[in-house]
């Protein structure tokens, strides 16, 4: 038994922790909704190698395992960064037998997004509002093409969601359904990353908070009222973290289990993330309604992600029916 | 990161596992669907289960060698709970004893305490309890009324306790008193070991809300205790009280150990109870099972890694409270949810073909709730020792107890 983080995971973090609070903020997020650019941007995250972690060393990435992402994605998840590393998790799966495609992934060249739904009409998808090359699964096969983008009006703008209508498409692999869930599942594991670290700074936010406003002659943080709030938002953080590093952990060292590992991360930061994030604002009362005020942009980052790569009801019910057919064993 | 045995571990597990074999005949096992056994009606059997697997060294496994355990490591502890409950042997007569009053006794007692209990609760030969909580003070510990008065070579307690689990088959307890009522509330206390057949201890069964009578009040009348069981210095009883608390809640689900039935047997509940729900409940209920595996397992995984940390000499911290909330949380849904998945049998006490289990874990875990630091008590810790957060205030911290409202 031996479940956490080692020594080059911890510097990998520890690195990315850096990077992203040099490249990224909140400040980027609140101006994404009227019209600001989003940071770091892809150029900056292909140029660090985040784009590449998961994509193969002979097709110019890292070639390392999916756990390295997530690890890094949480501390992308933490300043609201964009694009998402989701993207670049669930492209490198697809693109397995494409690694010419995988080497542009990697180096940032083609901004690549991933579609939900059908290619003639797809749903919101992660990234793809400026996308130039889209992946997606049409009648059971995998195909690549150029596609028209028909963003819709943000509710958290670093998400870069759009509807597209492929008007090019190859096929990449045919039948390749196993192989689209499959990324769907990785997509998932590393967006309940990035809500982990979205989650935490939010409990950071708020416990820092109430340890310094007065009301009523007292720190607010010695109030039951908020302490609880707090606390349980804390133990619901460090219950998702155990989640996210089991599923990735799955994805590579034990592929059965990813299905119900995944869907568990995803139902759990479905709800840990929004949670969190309405505490935020409930600790800082008046001050955490405004603008100005960075807890609005994490309550919009869950009140997004909660519903992309299927939703708490949709993750809820895959787990249920994995256990009663036997994926939990005996 | 994984999440296999390492060869000595393996190696380990084999050992117990042969073990547990070689020993079958001795021990006690659960009937399939049985979870617990009485201990009021198999008092000698369970006794005598405890003895068998205290000579194999499967009890005590991490206590030092030279109070009889065997000097191993938690994760060696965890693989025999394992072992343990995979062999269906049912839990050990002197849990409390071995969880909570023999750690205490190592870390406070006088070496001839130590010599004169251990190795005896280790076998069974003496079964222990916990006698702390009192009427007018649950959460408040530290605002106990029963007294001891020095007297000669000697003390003398009056006064009682209550929620006492196992007092009806205790040979000793572990008790704190009250020595000092002028003193602030936390100052003025002392722990002893007492005798529990000593003359003026009743012990009274208190049936609890499922129906059951697991617990006990407990009536000191002038009960003599000699000055030689004291544990630790007169007014240290909270120093030493709060070394007991650490590990009762490491005990209760903080290694990730399952609060109610294992996820797997609730997941077996659902497998053969959905098929029998109208397909619109159906839907319904796969929600309620999926939310309450993913906090069984939530709750499994967060164990894992306190399992680690400990296992790389880590010391249990405050974050074991967070373990006891996450478990009973998860305790609490798959209780709700098997209870649900029975359909129009959810209305009463046990199924037309006698299945109870999940209305008796819905009517035991409120306890759980409870017992070991009530879940807002629990949420205090963690907000304030963990988090950071400033204190609750307490008006009654430096004022001499004598002196506060009584």
């Amino acid at each position: 038994m031996n479940f956490d983080l080692d020594a080059d995971q911890r510097d990998i973090a520890d690195g990315a922790r850096d990077f992203y609070r040099g490249n990224a903020s909140p400040a980027a997020a609140r101006a994404g909704l009227e019209g600001g650019r989003l940071e770091p941007g892809r150029k900056a995250l292909a140029d660090i190698g985040f784009l590449g972690i998961t994509v193969p060393e002979s097709a110019g990435g890292s070639g390392r395992p999916l756990l390295d992402l997530a690890v890094v994605a949480e501390q992308g998840g933490a300043v609201l960064a964009a694009p998402s590393l989701v993207t670049a998790a669930r492209a490198a799966v697809l693109l397995a037998d494409a690694p010419d495609l995988a080497a542009q992934l990697a180096d940032g060249s083609t901004a690549f997004a991933v579609l939900d739904g059908a290619v003639d009409g797809s749903a919101p998808s992660v990234d793809a509002a400026d996308a130039t090359l889209f992946l997606g699964l049409d009648g059971g096969d995998l195909v690549v093409g150029e596609g028209e983008v028909l963003p819709g009006r943000p509710v958290d703008a670093t998400r870069g969601l759009a509807s597209v209508r492929l008007t090019s498409r190859r096929v990449l692999t045919p039948d390749a359904g196993e192989l689209w869930a499959r990324a769907r599942q990785v997509g998932a594991v590393v967006m309940a990353a990035e809500d982990l670290g979205g989650a935490e700074r939010c409990v950071q936010l708020g416990v820092a908070y109430a340890q310094e406003r007065e009301a009523f002659g007292r720190r607010i943080g010695s109030y039951q009222a908020i302490k609880h709030m707090l606390v349980d938002a804390w133990v619901g953080v460090e219950q998702l973290r155990s989640l996210v590093w089991w599923a990735a952990w799955a994805a590579d060292c034990n592929p059965d289990e990813l299905p119900l590992a995944a869907s568990a991360a995803k139902a759990c930061a479905a709800v840990t993330f929004e949670r969190a994030a309405s505490t935020l604002i409930q600790v800082h009362g008046g001050v955490g309604f405004t603008w100005e005020h960075d807890a609005h942009l994490y309550w919009r980052r869950a009140k997004v992600d909660r519903l992309l790569l299927g939703d708490e009801a949709e993750h809820l019910d895959a787990v249920a029916r994995l256990a009663v057919t036997g994926a939990l064993g005996s | 990161m994984d999440f296999d045995d390492s060869p000595g571990e393996a190696g380990y597990r084999a050992r117990v596992r042969a073990l547990l074999e070689e020993h079958a005949g001795e021990l006690l096992h659960l009937a399939p669907g049985q979870e617990g056994i009485d201990a009021r009606t198999h008092e000698a059997e369970m006794r005598r289960t405890q003895r068998v697997l205290a000579e194999a060294g499967l009890v005590g496994v991490t206590w030092p060698r030279e109070y009889g355990g065997q000097g191993g490591t938690l994760v060696q502890q965890a693989i025999v709970a394992q072992e343990l409950a995979r062999a269906r042997v049912p839990g050990l007569i002197n849990h409390i004893g071995i969880g909570m009053c023999g750690p205490t006794v190592i870390a406070h007692g006088s070496q001839e305490q130590r010599d004169r209990h251990l190795a005896r609760l280790l076998r069974a030969d003496d079964v222990w309890c916990q006698l702390f909580s009192e009427p007018a003070s649950g959460s408040d510990l530290a605002a106990l009324r029963t007294t001891a008065v020095r007297d000669g070579d000697g003390w003398v307690v009056n006064g009682q306790k209550v929620w006492t689990t196992l007092a009806h088959v205790s040979d000793h307890g572990i008790l704190l008193t009250r020595t000092d009522p002028e003193k602030p509330k936390h100052a003025g206390l002392t722990m002893f070991v007492v005798d529990m057949h000593a003359p003026g201890v009743t012990v009274r069964p208190l049936r609890q809300m499922g129906g059951r009578a697991d617990f006990n009040e407990v009536f000191f009348d002038d009960v003599r205790i000699p000055d030689e069981e004291r544990l630790g210095e007169p007014g240290e009883g909270w120093r030493v009280a709060l070394t007991t608390l650490m590990n009762e809640r490491v005990a209760i689900g903080g290694a990730g150990g399952a609060i109610g039935a294992p996820v797997e047997e609730f997941a077996q509940h659902a497998r053969e109870r959905l098929p029998r729900l109208d397909p619109e409940r159906q839907v319904l209920a796969r929600q309620a099972v999926g939310r309450a595996v993913v906090a069984a397992l939530a709750a499994r995984y967060t164990g894992y890694r306190r399992l680690t940390v400990l296992s790389q000499g880590g010391i249990p911290g405050p974050e074991a409270s967070a373990g006891k909330l996450a478990g009973t949380e998860a305790g609490l849904l798959m209780a709700d949810a098997g209870v649900r998945l029975l359909g129009d049998d959810a209305v009463y006490a046990a199924t037309a073909d006698g299945d109870d289990r999940w209305q008796r874990t819905q009517s035991w875990l409120p306890g759980i709730s409870i017992a070991g630091g009530t879940d807002q008590v629990l949420r205090n810790i963690l907000g304030e020792r963990v988090l950071g957060l400033p204190p609750e205030p307490r008006s009654d911290k430096t004022a001499p107890f004598s002196g506060g409202k009584r």
